[in-house]
């Protein structure tokens, strides 16, 4: 749209007469000369700052005279500007002279002349300051007012959130900087310490849908729609690499296990990850995490390429997978899932035994990394280089040798330490599932396993009693079980320490053989507490049949009165078999061998106890009945 | 860290690096296994006369021990000791004013080094300004720190391998030190007297 | 493993090679006691991790020197000094005496930002008092400094109280002035001169608080 618009000149020309049909008469225009003239007339030559107010006074009537004077009596128009001009020479002449005499310092000499001083009162500014800081402090104030009325009036007309409210609250949880027209925000971890080189930006705009989110203060009912869905106002644009979700996926897996098992769906990922409507915060928390499980996995496929491990680590795809111990693999994956196939595909096949705690392991780790790299220590005094650690300092005067040193510089990979952590993790639960089945095959005597609370990531302990219920106060076994990365130390009753390897057998075998020397052991705390007496013991009895683990282990003992004698062995993989034999025996026949009565004190044959045929909860309860019957009866 | 024996070495009619060479077979043949090289050096310094008397300052290094080097500060009475960072070195340099060095007497052994169980054992040929002076063998026994309970061992193991002309004292330094913990400042020491005994030598030196 | 080098020929090699670093770039100015809170606040603010609260430190520091009468005539100065400090912390345990060699610190013209000076620092055991003395070092002066130490980058700040030794008890002593020293320094090999634009930079953040200046210690000694 356009309107046309007319240009006209003014009028340059003076009227100088309206006819009275109304024709104006225009001056004729002034020639150059004549204008030219008539500007000179009007320069004041005269006039300088000292002159201003004399000639103020008579100015106005002096101009409108010598205005008159040039117009009327145009004899010669630049008359007065030469007598100026000739005034301006002599004046300037004098001064040249003066000026020349002045340099010589012989007849003149020109002092500086003091200026008079301003009488200032200073009760006087301070009152005048005082009353003007006011005027301006109540202008402030009053803009302040208007601007809050204005603001107030704003939001509670407006259900969204301003832009810059917006932009106020990510900027106090998020690193932003302006370049040029753009607002660019920096989700990375720089700044905490990471040395990942993918950068973490993402833009900051305005949402477009203006219109959209305009229109609810036209609305007679603001608070229904924005109780509905607060849009927000404010738009961030993740850089397509790191949308979606991504997390890591850590498991432990057997060789012969089936690779799918289950297909469960992504924790939390029920709802799509890049719904539009999303709010920032979490868009940029996601993206922040995606960033995150990138440059852990980047690090940990970096370290299992260089890694010498005896069984190759590999590297495949988004995927590394590391043997911890023999048939047993940790699987590290990088799951990350897009907005582009949120849908169509499936997610990945998640197994139910994803390992949380390792997971977060891995989190821990690289963020100690992170730390480690912008923590630095003091150095102490503090003169001292910023840089080496404590210990390195002292290397120098303490003399520390060359393996000292070389020690220094050794750190552990990522890698290693998480394939540290599940190997522990490996035989934790191995050791667990040993002493539950033995506690749950074996009812007697009981197994009871104590867990530590307190434990590292790649070391914990196990205490295990071994203990006969009713009877745990006269005989019980403590075993103490530290549980480590790839090997298990039992530390025994009697303070021997026996290693063992990671295969669960072998703790299977030494609980066994605990569970013989108990029995064995226990018996004999109960004949002594019955006034029974031990005769010999042995805990690795080489007589009797081989035994496929271990020895089996023996006790005799003889009733008070030495008349009764009963005779115990505990094999690991057999029952406990009890004999009894009598003293004298109470039924001698004189043979050809034996002739004489005297040989009966030697003690008769040894008969088999039915154990199972006896009455009793358990073992020792069935002893403590035999032991009893067997001393009244004499 | 262990305790460290230095002896001087010699052999009837023959060259230092046939020495080295019959030390090095009979080490082997006791099962050792060649671990790299060693070098020890010693650069000395002495005051300028307007400092007062004369003081000497003995500058150590030994590849054992690379993050450090030792000073042995000679008065005449005594002989005081410091352990530093590698810019000692600097140091000294900056000082030149007060302290000379005398280039003539710089001194080093260095060889091969040998490790065979707990023992290792350093067969240096001592040089002094570049002239050969003789040879230097050192055994440091790893598992202990105090001279008196590892002595014994020590010179066993000497014998095993130098035969008679092993050493049947410990090192005058070391005589009234057997009870004290053995620390890295004390092998300097015992170099620094060797190197001074090589210096005085005319020629090469004989046992 | 490849033949241990001579340890001198490594080092001349190092010191060519520009890997040592022996000089220091310094800004120095200090803050009035009752301000000094004021600055600690905006230091934690500027420097690197100090989420635990900044590093405090307690240090002994005596100056040694050696002289002798300058025989030759054409030097200026009568008598060549060479001084030495050593230092200590009291605070921590199980660290090093730190003995540091300082040389003539160079000012430069107006356009470079701090003082340079060349610097040896090394650790070293405790024998360091004695091995001095018997040097021929006579001990020159002893304080006591106090205070907080931040970092920002490959910068070192340090806000310090300076006390005098009142005897030989360590708790009697006495500070020198109402004030504390503030040093914002960078121990880098020669030739690195970029980090004294950051340096001045680091020091405009601080100001009006702190002054951070190139002091002239050669025009502090004819106002004393």
């Amino acid at each position: 749209m356009s309107v046309n618009i007319s240009v006209e000149a003014p009028i340059e020309n003076q009227i100088q007469e309206i006819t009275y049909d109304g024709t104006e008469i225009y001056q004729p225009p002034l020639t150059l000369s004549e204008s030219l003239a008539k500007y000179a007339q009007k320069i004041d030559f005269s006039k300088t700052e000292l002159e201003i107010k004399k000639e103020e006074l008579n100015e106005d009537s002096k101009s409108d005279t010598d205005s008159k004077e040039a117009f009327q009596s145009s004899l010669w128009p630049w008359d007065s500007v030469r007598n100026k001009l000739r005034n301006a020479l002599q004046e300037v002449c004098v001064l040249a002279d003066v000026l020349a005499i002045a340099k010589d310092k012989r007849y003149l000499v020109l002092d500086p002349v003091q200026q008079e001083t301003l009488e200032t009162k200073p009760m006087v500014q301070i009152y005048a300051r005082k009353k003007a800081l006011a005027g301006a402090a109540s202008v402030l104030l009053a803009g302040s007012e208007k601007m809050k009325n204005s603001q107030t009036e704003a939001a509670r007309s407006r259900t969204t959130l301003d832009f810059h409210i917006e932009l106020l609250r990510l900027r106090q949880n998020w690193r932003l900087k302006k370049v040029s027209n753009t607002i660019i925000g920096d989700l990375s971890y720089r700044t905490t310490g990471s040395k990942y080189l993918q950068t973490g930006t993402f833009e900051v705009t305005k949402a477009e849908d203006e219109e959209k989110t305009n229109s609810p203060p036209s609305s007679p009912l603001p608070g229904s729609t924005a109780s509905a869905k607060p849009t927000s106002a404010l738009r961030v644009s993740i850089p397509s690499e790191l949308q979606g979700v991504a997390y890591i996926e850590v498991l432990c897996q057997k060789d012969q296990e089936d690779l799918c098992t289950a297909n469960l769906t992504l924790l939390g990922s029920g709802a799509p990850p890049t719904n539009p409507d999303m709010h920032w915060q979490q868009k940029l928390e996601a993206a922040q995490n995606v960033l995150f499980c990138k440059e852990l996995f980047n690090q940990l496929a970096k370290e299992a390429v260089q890694l010498q491990a005896p069984v190759p680590h590999m590297v495949v795809g988004n995927q590394i997978m590391a043997t911890v111990l023999p048939g047993i693999q940790l699987i590290i994956a990088l799951r990350h899932s897009t907005s582009s196939d949120k849908k169509q595909q499936n997610p990945p096949p998640s197994k139910s035994d994803h390992d949380h705690v390792l997971e977060h392991s891995l989190h821990q780790l690289l963020r100690e990394v992170h730390h480690k790299n912008t923590h630095h220590p003091f150095p102490h005094p503090a003169t001292g280089p910023l840089g080496p650690s404590k210990k390195r300092m002292l290397a120098g005067p303490m003399a520390a040798d060359r393996y000292e040193l070389l020690e220094m510089t050794k750190t552990q990979t990522l890698l290693e330490q998480i394939v540290q952590q599940a190997q522990h993790f490996i035989m934790r639960m191995r050791t667990e599932y040993v002493l539950d089945t033995i506690a749950k095959e074996v009812k007697d005597p009981l197994i009871t396993s104590h867990w530590n609370t307190l434990n590292s990531p790649t070391q914990s302990c196990v205490k295990i009693h071994i203990s006969t219920h009713g009877y745990d106060a006269v005989c019980r076994t403590p075993l103490i079980i530290h549980v480590g990365e790839k090997s298990l130390k039992c530390i025994c009753r009697d303070g021997k320490v026996m290693n063992m390897s990671y295969e669960p057998q072998e703790l299977r075998d030494l609980i066994f053989c605990h569970i013989n020397q108990h029995q064995i052991l226990a018996v004999q705390a109960l004949a002594k507490t019955m006034g029974w007496q031990a005769l010999g013991n042995s805990n690795h009895l080489g007589t009797g049949t081989v035994e496929p683990l271990g020895n089996a282990s023996s006790c005799l003992l003889s009733s008070p009165t030495g008349d009764r004698i009963i005779a115990v062995r505990c094999e690991p993989s057999t029952d406990t078999q009890v004999s009894v034999a009598h003293s004298p025996r109470q039924d001698f026949f004189p043979s050809r061998l034996v002739t004489e009565r005297k040989w009966e004190h030697l003690g008769g044959q040894f008969r088999d106890v039915r154990l199972d045929k006896m009455e009793g909860r358990n073992f020792l309860h069935k002893m403590e009945l035999l032991m009893a019957s067997l001393t009244s009866s004499s | 860290m262990g305790v460290t024996i230095l002896t001087q070495f010699a052999l009837e009619n023959k060259t230092g690096p046939q020495t080295v060479e019959v030390l090095s077979k009979r080490i082997c043949a006791l099962g050792a296994v060649q671990q790299g090289h060693f070098l020890v050096d010693c650069e000395t310094y002495t005051s300028v006369p307007q400092l007062g008397h004369q003081r000497t300052v003995h500058v150590l290094h030994n590849s054992e021990q690379p993050a450090t080097v030792f000073s042995l500060l000679d008065n005449g009475t005594k002989i005081t000791a410091l352990a530093t960072d590698g810019l000692f070195d600097l140091l000294m340099m900056k000082m030149s004013q007060f302290y000379t060095s005398k280039k003539q007497t710089k001194a080093e052994s260095k060889g091969l080094r040998y490790e065979i169980g707990d023992f290792y054992v350093k067969l240096g040929t001592v040089t002094v300004s570049s002239n050969y002076k003789g040879i230097l063998v050192e055994v440091e026994y790893r598992p202990c720190v105090v001279p008196a309970m590892c002595w014994d061992l020590l010179k066993e193991f000497l014998q095993g391998f130098l035969g008679l002309t092993a050493p049947t004292n410990p090192p005058t330094y070391l005589q009234n030190r057997m009870q004290e913990v053995y620390t890295p400042i004390d092998t300097i020491h015992q170099y620094l007297e060797h190197f001074t005994m090589f210096r005085k030598s005319p020629g090469i030196y004989r046992n | 493993m490849s033949l241990p080098g001579n340890a001198m020929d490594s080092l001349s090699a190092a010191l060519k090679c520009n890997i040592i670093p022996n000089q220091e770039y310094l800004l120095q100015g200090s803050v009035l006691d009752q301000y000094v809170e004021v600055l600690l606040h905006r230091l934690r603010g500027l420097c690197d991790n100090v989420d635990s609260g900044p590093e405090s430190f307690h240090d002994h520091e005596i100056c040694f020197s050696l002289r002798i009468p300058n025989t030759a005539a054409s030097t200026p100065m009568p008598m060549s000094i060479f001084s030495l400090r050593v230092r200590r912390a009291l605070d921590v345990s199980d660290t090093p005496y730190q003995l540091r060699y300082i040389g003539q610190q160079e000012l430069g013209d107006k356009n470079r930002p701090t003082v340079v000076r060349s610097s040896i620092d090394m650790a070293c055991s405790s024998t360091i008092l004695e091995f001095l003395t018997e040097l021929g070092c006579r001990i020159e002066f002893e304080y006591i400094a106090r205070g907080y130490m931040f970092r920002k980058g490959r910068m070192k700040i340090t806000v310090s109280k300076i006390f005098k030794m009142g005897g030989n008890k360590p708790e009697s002593v006495e500070p020198i002035s109402q004030s504390y020293l503030v040093e914002l320094s960078v121990l880098a090999p020669s030739g690195q001169d970029a980090i004294g634009e950051d340096m001045r930079i680091f020091a405009e953040q601080l100001r009006p608080l702190v002054q951070l200046e190139k002091i002239d210690y050669k025009r502090l000694g004819n106002i004393m």
